[in-house]
């Protein structure tokens, strides 16, 4: 049997497979693994490796998460308060940013490998790499220079700010932001991470008009990613649509992983990346809750359909709310291995 | 001449240039055109037009959403002490998010829309506790109840909305005041409002602006 790497290369590589790669963002399910509370279960980077392994062992995907929840970066900035909930991803609790003045005092790390903030996240990437390295791709998630700024002063604020200035406060901000993301994802790739999920909801213009995308944030993202270069990256916007900015991105950018949006037109997104580069699938994941068997079936297969002729193709989830029950995560990977699966000559 | 006020004022709205869209209100005033009429003949359709594009798929960003309803509020705030008498005020909202949720965007865009529909909001901020979601109702005389949710756990969980419509049913509220739910979970399930117990959704915060306005008249009838 292949390995998730084996498969994801032969994805990128458009070489033969048993089937096309599988991702399945389990986080939070982590805790219920372990039997924890989830502020139990984020407290020990060995947590969450054990979980993350032992997940990917019960159900066969492709990919491992180094990634604890979103509001860790604001951590790595100073943000001492989180937000714990019983059943969900837990919230900022402190935004940095109160009051423009704090812009100024914003201090971003010198060195983020070895910030105490990021040790628990680095000693799960170690176990991972550790334990399944070559094997299975570690991911790791960065938050965009321009989406940053949400989880440091709220996204009112941020949006305020993006839009009606003070714009040389706004740039500040957007420059403090992208050195942090040119650092962190320095000591992502440094500590192993294999594949790098670049998460921009403002690199979609379901957020932004198209001329703010343009002026603003591609120049962002070009330098967000310039020193260190696209190896790795996957252009992700959350739950916004991007399909219309994809050529900019290939030509912009060089990016070669597209994670779309659920409310993505598939094949038309595949049409754009023109096999310069993997797209990904993504299931509506929140109809989990709700869906029978054979409605996850359906959306799965109709998924694939519209990806796989051609491969260069992945299926992937998006947030994988925590009370999915299991069965329906199973009948959900189970169909994606089946109708992902190649016919082998 | 209104018409052409109107179209520079759209192109602002849409362009999200607030300095120019606040440019063409000041300059119609000049050219004799009421503080009524900026309110009700150019603000008010601006926002209905960004309703329509909305409904026709005309890719509409967010931050034209935040911008438009920006803008709305300012003109709003800047005209009303300007008309001949008090604009009638058609109904009452208190909005906030739901107990747990710290995203406020979507609650701000709801609340300028409704602000230039002269529907009364009072903004209870993040993190409402149910009870206070309906005591504030009371307290306020509102018709309706907004819940905010940008995150699947803030929505279905038992502190947000299904909890507030037990207490109204508890309560023998349920006649009298009415709840109306958005955010991105409910965009993702569009039965989640049923489920939840809602009366209705929102897919966004312009379409908020038309949603209560319609169940404020419902409360009314």
């Amino acid at each position: 049997m292949m390995t998730g790497m084996e498969r994801l290369s032969a994805a990128i590589n458009g070489t033969l497979a048993d089937r096309i790669p599988v991702f399945c963002n389990l986080l939070d399910q982590g805790a219920k693994e372990l039997g924890l509370s989830l502020e139990e279960y984020y407290s020990s980077g060995e947590h969450v490796a054990e979980a993350q392994l032992k997940m990917q062992a019960k159900y066969g995907y492709d990919c491992l998460w180094s990634l604890f929840y979103v509001g860790k970066e604001a951590e790595l900035l100073g943000c001492g308060k989180m937000i714990y909930a019983k059943d969900g991803p837990p919230n900022v609790g402190e935004m940095i940013i109160r009051k423009y003045d704090d812009i100024a005092k914003l201090q971003i790390p010198d060195d983020i490998g070895s910030h105490p903030a990021f040790a628990e996240e680095l000693k799960c990437l170690r176990i991972l790499k550790a334990e399944a390295g070559g094997r299975y791709p570690v991911c790791a998630y960065l938050t965009a220079s321009m989406t940053m700024p949400a989880l440091l002063m709220g996204m009112e604020k941020w949006m305020q700010m993006l839009m009606l200035g003070p714009h040389d406060l706004r740039d500040e901000l957007l420059a403090k932001c992208s050195d942090f993301f040119r650092k962190q994802i320095a000591a992502y790739r440094a500590a192993g991470a294999d594949v790098l999920v670049y998460s921009n909801p403002f690199g979609s213009t379901d957020f932004i008009p198209r001329k703010f995308f343009n002026n603003l944030s591609l120049l962002w993202m070009e330098r967000d990613l310039g020193p260190g270069g696209t190896a790795g990256v996957v252009y992700y916007c959350g739950s916004a649509r991007f399909n219309n900015v994809i050529d900019t991105v290939i030509r912009r950018l060089g990016i070669g992983v597209f994670y779309l949006s659920p409310m993505d037109d598939i094949a038309e997104g595949k049409r754009l990346v023109a096999g310069r580069g993997l797209t990904c699938g993504v299931i509506n994941d929140i109809m989990l809750l709700e869906w029978s068997r054979e409605e996850i079936r359906a959306e799965v297969k109709r998924i694939i359909e519209a990806g796989k002729p051609g491969g260069k193709f992945l299926f992937g989830t998006l947030v994988m709310p925590y009370n999915i029950p299991e069965e329906n995560i199973r009948t959900m990977l189970e169909a994606a291995y089946e109708f992902g699966r190649f016919d082998t000559p | 001449m209104l018409e052409q006020v109107m179209n520079q004022y759209n192109e602002a709205i849409m362009d999200t240039d607030r300095d120019r869209a606040l440019m063409v209100v000041r300059d119609a005033l000049d050219l004799g055109i009421s503080p009524e009429e900026v309110v009700f003949r150019i603000v008010v359709p601006a926002i209905e037009l960004m309703m329509k594009s909305i409904s026709e798929n005309q890719g509409v960003s967010l931050a034209q959403h935040f911008m438009a309803a920006q803008i709305a509020s300012e003109v709003v705030d800047e005209m009303v002490p300007r008309f001949q008498k008090a604009p009638e005020i058609i109904g009452k909202v208190v909005i906030g998010t739901s107990q747990g949720d710290f995203h406020g965007l979507g609650k701000r865009i709801v609340s300028g829309c409704l602000k230039a529909l002269m529907i009364e909001v009072s903004d209870l901020g993040l993190n409402v506790a149910p009870e206070r979601f309906v005591d504030e109702a009371l307290a306020h005389d509102a018709q309706v109840i907004a819940i905010s949710s940008m995150m699947v756990h803030t929505a279905r969980g038992e502190n947000g909305c299904s909890r507030v419509r037990q207490i109204l049913k508890e309560r023998g509220l349920e006649g009298l005041i009415r709840i109306a739910v958005g955010g991105a979970p409910y965009r993702f399930d569009p039965e989640l409002y049923r489920t939840v117990g809602a009366d209705a959704w929102a897919e966004n915060g312009i379409e908020a602006g038309k949603v209560i306005s319609n169940m404020i008249r419902e409360v009314r009838k």
